[in-house]
């Protein structure tokens, strides 16, 4: 878009999906309740969203998921390591459009190790590539009772809905 | 369906864009920490650092024939733990690009060349979109608390532009609904194009620009002519 379509800031307003949540948190346009998420969860940082963000347009968006998830999860912790340094889920890049899906549940095997290591009983990611490989992981690596969810979907589930 | 990216006659070491630091890869120390911090070094002779010294060496054709650079997921933990600043993603990417488009694996190529067709990565023809999108809105507002929930399509003037995820619309209906929740709560005035819909830019994957401005494209004019206020990046 900066690429091709320079003048397009200056003629319409852009919203990350990260802007847009925190936004209807912050203005009390939505209401949420943490006590929906009893569960242990785990922030995973996705590769173009965070360090990758920040190489191309200058920023990471690191903070923003997480006050996202203070707000709507009871408990929950970050991955060893996390943010910049964060391992990839292994399904990033279009790899999970290709048929090497040995190669790629071979990446993801650090990816478990955080999940384990951290106990989580929830995963929580912003992005789709990354929901996609890490339920595959959890299969390939017999990892039971973890849920994985995407943060708007922990957003969703957490809405105090007025009927 | 297999047409070929216009060739770049330039060695992949001079035509891979630089990273923001602007360092040349000849500046490479081969030091290795990047083979060290990616989860994907020894696999299938996979190495970052062995593939930045081929293309060095200007030995491209030998990466290009060979499936390393679509087993690499551009995540960039080389890069950003690289001390000279070398644009090991963009090398990896300008070699995708090189590939002949029928020799791309999987789906990518076929999803791009079916958006460039269609207007999404399915191929899918605007009224079984439709009705997909209007049977889950449907379901949705079948919901007590949802009860007066619809999707407008193609509305001018709304306030934010929500492209979609291919894979939501194709196996994973059931997750269309979370951001509908949330809009319909917070009162959001948004709107999904019924074609040229699609939210994903698999141009980005297989090092196709000339896809990736389509794609882009398609949404400024969406912007432009339905003169919607924000677009949402999409997911």
């Amino acid at each position: 878009m900066q690429q091709w379509y320079p003048d397009f800031f200056d003629r319409f307003g852009t919203l990350t999906v990260f802007d847009l949540l925190e936004d209807y948190l912050a203005s009390g346009r939505i209401k949420v309740d943490k006590t929906a998420h009893p569960q242990r969860a785990l922030y995973h940082d996705p590769c173009n969203y965070g360090r990758k963000s920040r190489e191309l347009f200058g920023r990471g968006y690191f903070d923003q998921p997480r006050r996202v998830m203070d707000q709507c999860l009871a408990e929950w912790t970050d991955s060893q390591p996390s943010r910049g340094n964060q391992y990839c889920c292994g399904g990033g890049g279009g790899t999970l459009l290709t048929p090497f899906k040995a190669p790629r549940i071979h990446y993801g095997r650090r990816k478990i190790d955080q999940i384990k290591q951290a106990r989580a009983e929830l995963v929580v990611v912003p992005c789709h590539s990354c929901h996609g490989q890490i339920k595959a992981l959890l299969a390939a690596y017999e990892v039971k009772g973890v849920e994985v969810k995407y943060l708007w979907e922990v957003v969703a589930d957490a809405l105090i809905v007025e009927s | 369906m297999a047409t070929n990216p216009p060739v770049n006659e330039d060695p992949v070491k001079t035509a891979a864009p630089r990273r923001p630091g602007n360092q040349a890869p000849e500046m490479c120390l081969a030091c290795g920490t990047c083979a060290a911090g990616c989860p994907l070094t020894g696999q299938d002779g996979f190495d970052p650092r062995k593939i930045v010294r081929l293309v060095l060496l200007e030995r491209e054709q030998e990466l290009i024939a060979s499936d390393l650079p679509w087993l690499c997921t551009l995540c960039g933990k080389c890069e950003y733990a690289c001390p000279m600043g070398i644009n090991i993603v963009n090398i990896v990417r300008t070699l995708r690009g090189r590939v002949a488009r029928d020799k791309v694996p999987g789906m990518i190529h076929k999803g791009v060349a079916l958006c460039r067709q269609t207007g999404n990565n399915l191929g899918l023809p605007a009224e079984d979109f439709e009705f997909i999108i209007t049977d889950v809105a449907e379901e949705l507002a079948a919901e007590e608390e949802f009860a007066d929930f619809k999707i407008a399509f193609d509305k001018p003037e709304a306030n934010l532009l929500h492209t979609l995820h291919n894979k939501l619309v194709n196996t994973q209906n059931e997750d269309l609904v979370h951001w509908w929740k949330i809009f319909h709560v917070a009162g959001e005035d948004f709107t999904i194009p019924r074609e040229n819909w699609e939210g994903v830019n698999w141009g980005l994957f297989s090092g196709d620009d000339e896809a990736m401005q389509l794609s882009v494209g398609r949404i400024v004019t969406h912007m432009e002519q339905l003169e919607i206020q924000n677009l949402m990046y999409p997911e």
